[in-house]
């Protein structure tokens, strides 16, 4: 999956992210919340089959930093 | 940990739940919390309304009106119960257990021993198990389980990460020794390195008492060291990865496949995680209940029975179903079972009071 693939794929699990781009910063959003944070959780379960907490999702600063973690651990 | 337990039925089961009603969205628009928003987490979570206790009302009094009613519904005395297991967190007291003051409230037999399950939300299982062994293997003929939370009094009205989503309620299940040979199939366990990711602070012997400031966290949730505190995405990572093993596991135990089995029956947690885990498990939805949480809330270790009666009732009144379950959160700790269940006498599920 390139880059913008695993955007688009994440941008369809998490709709606080569906007008977001890599540079977008989670905490402006209005709906960036623990029920987004779930949803970044179970997408990296069951699109990329890792698992996460939900630390490492809130140690994300933009939606690029999300890319760059499912890179990380890919 | 894996055990088969047979010659034991499960006889009835009975639900009482708090009397208050709480709309999700109705609360959420009181707190501040804009509609569109509360409107997303209620479709995602499947959040409508819940039922909390009354104020006076506690766990005990919300399984003792179930056990009434089941032991009147089954034309039984207090005095035929052999033992009584009650499985809460948040007991009347510290001490004596809430089993002991059930024993005293109902009047039971001084032969039958009676003990508390310091569980949540896996708790229902384990109790089951601790009821089959005692009918297996203990000199019990029928045991009384009792299961059941008034979490709402935990969780801080200014958290609203974790406080719309639970309600009270108190179970009663009667556990029977039988003739019959088909086994019932358990897998329990337990992940302690998890525990922080569930917890109540204050109110133990570690500290008893202190300081109740309130912290904000970065969405603005408060809570103080007596509240529930949730990590709801950790406890969601928790339950993906252990979770569908252990209904693998028993399902392997019981030679049951999810095209042969009639309900995967789960802990009442959420809509978003009883689909998750559904999929993950290959049930459809149609066999999986789910409903619980839109009308009750999430009931602790209450919810599996409460999910029994509310999604199979009827089905289970007349004959036997194959089900599977499973239990699962704090601890962290879960506990799966497999078997046949039914026919089952069942009493409706009231409030208290009503």
């Amino acid at each position: 999956m390139t880059r913008s693939e695993q955007l688009k794929a994440l941008r369809a699990d998490v709709d606080a992210l569906v007008h977001a781009d890599e540079a977008t910063v989670l905490a402006a959003l209005p709906q960036w919340d623990s029920l987004a944070i779930l949803l970044v959780v179970s997408h990296f379960e069951h699109v990329h089959e890792i698992e996460i907490t939900g630390a490492q999702v809130r140690a994300c600063r933009t939606v690029g930093d999300i890319l760059n973690l499912i890179h990380s651990l890919s | 940990m894996h055990s088969s337990l047979s010659n034991i039925r499960l006889a009835g089961v009975a639900v009482t739940t708090g009397s208050v009603v709480r709309d999700f969205i109705a609360d959420g628009l009181a707190a501040g919390v804009d509609r569109a928003a509360l409107e997303r987490t209620a479709k995602t979570i499947g959040l409508r309304e819940r039922r909390v206790a009354a104020a006076g009302i506690t766990a005990l009094d919300l399984c003792a009106d179930a056990t009434e009613r089941l032991l009147s519904e089954m034309g039984l005395d207090a005095t035929s119960i052999d033992a009584v297991i009650f499985v809460t967190q948040t007991p009347d007291h510290s001490q004596p257990n809430n089993a002991s003051l059930l024993h005293g409230r109902l009047g039971l037999s001084k032969s039958a021993p009676a003990y508390d399950l310091s569980m949540g939300c896996s708790g229902w299982v384990t109790g089951l198990h601790q009821a089959a062994l005692l009918c297996a293997h203990g000199g019990a003929a029928r045991v009384l389980l009792c299961a059941g939370d008034t979490l709402s009094r935990l969780t801080n009205p200014g958290d609203r990460s974790t406080d719309p989503l639970f309600g009270d309620a108190g179970s009663a299940t009667l556990v029977e020794k039988t003739g019959r040979s088909a086994p019932l199939h358990f897998v329990l366990g337990a992940d302690g390195s998890g525990a922080e990711a569930i917890i109540v602070r204050q109110g133990g012997a570690r500290h008893p008492a202190g300081s109740l400031a309130e912290r904000t966290d970065a969405e603005g949730n408060r809570t103080h060291d007596a509240n529930l505190v949730m990590n709801g995405a950790d406890v969601f990572s928790f339950t993906l990865r252990e979770v569908p093993s252990a209904i693998e596991s028993v399902m392997r135990h019981a030679s049951y496949a999810p095209t042969t089995t009639d309900a995967l029956v789960l802990h009442q947690a959420n809509r978003f995680i009883l689909s998750t885990l559904a999929k993950k498990t290959g049930f459809t939805e149609a066999q999986t209940p789910m409903s619980v949480v839109e009308h009750f809330g999430n009931q602790s270790s209450a919810s599996i029975p409460c999910a029994l009666i509310h999604c199979l009732g009827n089905r289970l009144e007349a004959g036997p179903l194959k089900v599977v379950g499973c239990g699962f959160g704090v601890g962290l700790s879960w506990g799966a079972f497999a078997g046949e269940i039914g026919p089952l006498t069942i009493a409706p599920i009231l409030s208290l009071p009503q």
